[in-house]
C-alpha cells in the first residue's frame, strides 16, 4: 500500500526556474497523477502527449502514451514524443531529470505541497505556465469559497482529536506538516500527529493521546486489517464510539484544488456526524 | 655455502628452535632428521626467509639472507615443500615455467625462449618431460612431486631445500625422488638440504645429518656418527638395533617390536 | 609458447567481436522503436534529429558506461578471487558496496546534493567506499602483515553493518528520499554527467593496465602465499597493492552505477571455464566479457517491459545465474585447480 501511496503522494509547489516564454507549451508530459488531473481541469488535455502508468484519472488519461512510472522514466520514449515541457515531481529520479535538462528539454519541477493554500498556489502557477491563468484563477476562487463556507458551517463545533493513519508496518501517521493535516484542521478537527517530517509513530503514543476519531487512509484489505487491530484497544475513544473510518487513498493522496474540496466534505462528514 | 649461526626462532611467543649452529659446504647433501615437532620444518622456514629470527643469523655465501631481496634469493635458493597447492589447472610445462618467475623482467608478460629451454632441461632431469602437456591435476602424487622439483630446478638454484619430499609416496617414487636428488647433487653440483622422516633413507642418501630434538641440535655428523642405537633411543625413545646395510655399508636401523623385545628379555 | 599466444590472441579477438556486436545491438534496440534499417543512415547523416539524439545521447552513454563498469567489476573479481584463492569472493564481499550505499544514503537524507550538485552523489558514494576500504584494511593488518582471512571476515561484517544502517535510515526517511535511495541501490547505468562517464572509463582502462603488472604475481599466488614467497614474489606489497586496486575499481563502479551484483562474481568463473586460470589471459577476457555482459543486461533491462525499466542488477542476477548454471552442468568446472 505504501508503494502505491508513494506513487501518488505528490503535490504541487513551484520550485524550479521556468524560462520566460512567449508561446505556451503545446506538447506536455506529466510525471505526476495530480499534475495530470490538473491539466485536465485547466482544459489543456489535448496538449498532454504523455504521462505515467499511474495517471489513471480521469479515464481519458489512461489513453495517453505512457513514459514510465512516477519514479523511473523511459527517456527514449520521452524523447520520441518531442515534448516542449516536462512536469516533474520530487519523486522523479534526480539523475533522469538532470539528463532531460542536458538533452535540452524544458523541465519544471513542482515540489510537494503541504497545505491547501500551497496546492492552490501551485495550481495557479501551472495555469500561468500553460497560458490558462484565468481558468486556474476561477477554479481556485471557487474552491476557496467552498472551503470557507464549510468553515462557516462547522464554526463553533467541538474539535475532536483526530489521528490520520497513512501507513502500516511501520505505523505512519499524518504529521502536522502535511496537507492531510489541512484536511483535518479545515474540517474542524485536531490532528494529534507529530510535528516535523517523519510520521513514524508508536501505537503506545496513540493510546496515550486517545483520539476520538481514527481515519485510515489506505486501499482495500490493509485498511480492514488495521481497523481490526485498533479495535483491540478498547480504551480508545475512537473504538468506544466506533469512529474508525477508512478513506480511499487515491482520492486523498493526490488532491487537486478541486478534489481537495470534495475530500474535505467527506472528512467533515466523518468528523462531525451530526452536521448537515 | 650456508651457515646457520646461533639461530633462535619460533611461532608467536614460543621458542621452537634455539641456538642452532651448523655449516654446510658447497656440494654437500645434508639431511635434517628428528622426531615430530623437533623443529625440522621450522628450521627450513627460517633458512628461507619465511620465519623471522629472534636471534642469530643465516648466512648464504657469507651474506645475511635478510639483506637479500626475495627475488634475488629465489634465484639462488629453491624450496620444495611437502605438498604444494596446484593453483589453477595448468599443464606441467606451465607449472614448471612458474619457476622462472624470479627471472621475469618488469614488463615481461610471456616466457622467453631461454625460459622455455631451462624449463625443458628441468623436466628432462626430473623425467617429467613426458608429461609436458598433461594437466597438473591429472598426475599422481609421486609424479607431481617430481614436477615440483622440476619447478624448483627451473629457478636455477645453487641450493635446493626439500621438506619431506618422500612423505605420502610409495617406495618406487621415494627412490626415484631421492635418486634424482642424489644425481643432482653428484652430477650437477647442486647443494642440497633435505628434511626426511625416514631414518634409513636419510642414512642411505645423505652425506651428513643434523639431528634435531626439542628445538635443539642433538648431533651433527656423518650417518655412522649420528645413527647409533644409543642416540636413537635417547631422541626417539624407541629401542632399535643398528646394523650395517650389506650393500652400501651405511647404518641401517632395525625396528624392535614389543613382542620381539619381550622374547629377548626372557 | 607460440601456440599459447595464438590461442590467446584468438580468444581476445573473438571477445572483441562479441563486444562490438553487443554494443551495436544495444545501440539499435530500444523503446523508441527505431527500425533497424534506419540505424546506419541515421548514424551517418542523422545529426540533429531526435532519433540521432536518442542513439547518441541516451543509448551510447549507457553502452560506454556499461562497458566501463562491467569491466571494472570483472577485473576486481578476478583480482580478488586470485588473491583470496576463494571462488566465492566478489568485489562486494569486502563491504565496499555497503560503504558506498551508506554514503549515498546519508547524502540523500541529509540533502547534501544541494551543496555539491549532481556530482555529490557519486562523490559521497566514493567517499563511503574509501572509508570502508581504509577500515577493512586497517582492521586486517597485524604487525604489518595483511591477513587474507581477516579481510574477508571484516568485509562481510562491515557489509552487514552498513546494510542495517541503511535500513535504519530508510525506516525514518521521507518517502521521496526513500525512493531515491532504493533506486540508487538497485543500480542504473543512466548517468547524466558525461565527464563522470569518461572518468569511469579512464579508471577502468588504467585498472586493466595496472592489473597486468600483477598478472604473474597472481599466477604465483595461486600456489599459496608461502610458495609465492619462495618464488621471489614480495607477497605483502603485492597483496596490499592488489587490494587497493580492486577496491578502487569497485568503489568507482559502485559510486557511479549503484550496486550491480553478480558481474564480479560470475564473469571470472565463466571465463575460467573457457580460457583457464592463467591471469595473463583471464584479466583481459574477463574485462571484455564483463563489459559485454553488462551492456547486454542493460539492454534487456530497458526493453523487456518497455516503457518501464527494470533495474539492471535484477537482470544481471537472473540472466547471469541461468547462463552460469547451464554451463556449469555441461562442462567440468575447474575452480582454482580443484576438479
Amino acid at each position: 500500500m505504501k508503494v502505491w501511496f508513494l506513487a501518488v503522494f505528490v503535490f504541487l509547489g513551484v520550485n524550479s526556474s521556468t524560462h520566460a516564454e512567449d508561446n505556451f507549451p503545446q506538447r506536455i508530459i506529466s510525471l505526476g497523477p495530480s499534475l495530470t488531473r490538473e491539466l485536465y481541469l485547466l482544459g489543456v488535455e489535448d496538449r498532454l502527449v504523455g504521462n505515467t502508468i499511474y495517471c489513471g484519472q480521469p479515464p481519458d488519461a489512461q489513453k495517453k502514451e505512457k513514459v514510465g512510472t512516477v519514479t523511473k522514466l523511459n527517456l527514449e520514449k520521452i524523447m520520441t514524443l518531442k515534448p516542449d515541457l516536462v512536469l516533474t515531481t520530487p519523486l522523479t529520479n534526480h539523475e533522469q531529470v538532470e539528463k532531460l535538462k542536458n538533452l535540452g528539454i524544458r523541465v519544471t519541477t513542482f515540489s510537494a505541497a503541504r497545505s491547501f493554500s500551497q496546492i492552490c498556489d501551485q495550481f495557479l502557477e501551472l495555469g500561468r505556465i500553460v497560458g490558462k491563468e484565468k481558468e486556474a484563477g476561477k477554479i481556485v476562487q471557487k474552491a476557496k469559497l467552498k472551503v470557507s463556507s464549510i468553515q462557516q458551517r462547522i464554526k463553533g463545533l467541538q474539535e475532536p482529536k483526530v489521528l490520520a493513519q497513512i501507513g502500516a508496518k511501520p505505523l505512519w501517521v499524518a504529521t502536522k506538516d502535511s496537507f492531510i493535516n489541512d484536511f483535518i484542521k479545515l474540517a474542524g478537527g485536531a490532528n494529534i500527529g507529530p510535528s516535523g517530517k517523519s510520521g513514524l509513530y508508536s501505537r503506545e503514543k496513540v493510546l496515550e493521546q486517545n483520539p476520538d476519531i481514527i481515519i485510515i487512509v489506505t486501499m482495500g484489505i490493509v485498511g480492514e486489517k488495521e481497523r481490526k487491530i485498533w479495535r483491540k484497544y478498547k480504551t480508545l475513544n475512537a473504538v468506544k464510539n466506533d469512529r474508525i473510518h477508512i478513506v480511499d487513498s487515491y482520492k486523498v493522496c493526490s488532491p487537486t484544488a478541486v478534489s481537495f474540496v470534495e475530500v474535505l466534505e467527506e472528512i467533515v462528514g466523518l468528523i462531525h456526524v451530526k452536521v448537515e | 655455502m650456508l651457515e646457520v649461526k646461533d639461530l633462535t626462532c619460533g611461532y608467536e611467543s614460543e621458542f621452537v628452535l634455539s641456538r642452532i649452529n651448523f655449516r654446510i659446504e658447497k656440494r654437500g647433501l645434508w639431511g635434517i632428521i628428528g622426531p615430530n615437532g623437533s623443529g625440522k620444518t621450522t628450521l627450513l622456514k627460517a633458512m628461507t626467509k619465511i620465519l623471522k629470527l629472534r636471534k642469530g643469523e643465516v648466512l648464504f655465501e657469507g651474506k645475511n639472507i635478510l639483506k637479500l631481496g626475495f627475488r634475488e634469493f629465489a634465484k639462488q635458493v629453491a624450496f620444495v615443500s611437502q605438498s604444494s597447492e596446484i593453483g589453477y589447472n595448468m599443464t606441467i610445462e606451465e607449472f614448471v615455467l612458474l619457476g622462472r618467475i624470479p627471472y621475469r623482467m618488469q614488463f615481461q608478460f610471456l616466457e622467453s625462449k631461454h625460459d622455455e629451454e631451462i624449463a625443458e632441461e628441468a623436466m628432462i632431469l626430473t623425467d617429467t618431460i613426458r608429461f609436458k602437456n598433461r594437466f597438473i591435476g591429472e598426475l599422481s602424487g609421486g609424479e607431481r612431486q617430481l614436477a615440483v622439483i622440476a619447478r624448483a630446478l627451473a629457478q636455477e638454484p645453487r641450493l635446493l631445500l626439500l621438506d619431506e619430499p618422500t612423505a605420502h609416496l610409495d617406495i618406487t617414487h621415494q627412490i626415484r625422488v631421492l635418486d634424482l636428488i642424489r644425481r643432482l647433487n653428484r652430477k650437477n653440483g647442486l647443494t642440497v638440504i633435505v628434511v626426511l622422516h625416514d631414518l634409513n633413507l636419510a642414512s642411505e642418501y645423505c652425506d651428513k645429518l643434523v639431528l634435531l630434538n626439542n628445538g635443539l641440535i642433538h648431533k651433527v655428523g656423518a650417518p655412522q656418527e649420528v645413527l647409533t642405537y644409543q642416540i636413537i633411543e635417547d631422541v626417539y625413545n624407541t629401542t632399535v638395533v643398528v646394523e650395517k646395510n650389506p650393500i652400501s655399508s651405511k647404518p641401517y636401523i632395525l625396528v624392535v617390536s614389543e613382542e620381539e623385545k619381550a622374547k629377548v628379555l626372557q | 609458447m607460440d601456440k599459447k599466444l595464438v590461442r590467446w590472441s584468438i580468444c581476445i579477438l573473438i571477445l572483441c567481436g562479441i563486444l562490438l556486436g553487443v554494443g551495436a545491438f544495444s545501440l539499435s534496440v530500444g523503446s523508441a522503436g527505431i527500425p533497424f534499417k534506419k540505424i546506419i543512415p541515421l548514424i551517418l547523416g542523422g545529426r540533429g534529429t531526435t532519433e540521432y539524439s536518442i542513439l547518441f545521447d541516451i543509448r551510447l552513454p549507457r553502452i560506454i558506461l556499461g562497458l566501463a563498469v562491467g569491466s571494472a567489476l570483472s577485473i576486481a573479481g578476478v583480482i580478488l578471487q586470485g588473491m583470496f584463492r576463494n571462488p566465492l569472493v566478489e568485489p562486494y564481499t569486502l563491504g565496499i558496496s555497503g560503504g558506498a550505499a551508506l554514503g549515498v544514503c546519508l547524502n540523500i537524507v541529509l540533502r547534501l546534493n544541494r551543496i555539491g550538485g549532481i556530482l555529490s552523489i557519486p562523490a559521497s558514494g566514493f567517499l563511503g567506499a574509501i572509508i570502508v576500504i581504509l577500515l577493512v584494511y586497517s582492521l586486517s593488518t597485524r604487525r604489518g602483515i595483511l591477513k587474507i582471512q581477516g579481510l574477508l571476515l571484516t568485509g562481510v561484517m562491515i557489509s552487514f553493518i552498513s546494510s542495517s544502517l541503511i535500513m535504519l535510515i530508510m525506516a525514518v526517511s521521507r518517502t521521496e528520499d526513500l525512493h531515491g535511495i532504493i533506486f540508487w541501490i538497485m543500480g542504473s547505468l543512466e548517468e547524466p554527467n558525461l565527464v563522470l562517464i569518461k572518468v569511469v572509463v579512464l579508471i577502468s582502462a588504467m585498472g586493466l593496465f595496472i592489473s597486468y603488472l600483477f598478472a604473474t604475481e597472481l599466477n604465483a599466488l595461486a600456489l599459496g602465499e608461502e610458495e609465492a614467497l619462495h618464488l621471489g614474489i614480495n607477497t605483502e606489497r603485492t597483496k596490499r597493492l592488489l587490494f587497493i586496486l580492486a577496491s578502487l575499481l569497485t568503489g568507482c563502479a559502485v559510486s557511479v552505477a549503484g550496486v550491480i551484483g553478480f558481474v564480479g562474481l560470475v564473469v571470472p568463473h565463466f571465463m575460467r571455464m573457457f580460457v583457464g586460470g592463467d591471469h595473463r589471459i583471464l584479466l583481459i577476457t574477463s574485462a571484455l566479457s564483463g563489459g559485454a555482459f553488462l551492456i547486454l543486461c542493460d539492454t534487456l533491462a530497458r526493453t523487456i517491459i518497455s516503457p518501464l525499466e527494470l533495474p539492471v542488477g535484477v537482470i544481471t542476477g537472473i540472466v547471469g545465474g541461468i547462463i552460469f548454471v547451464y554451463f556449469l552442468s555441461k562442462k567440468q568446472v575447474v575452480l582454482g585447480g580443484k576438479q
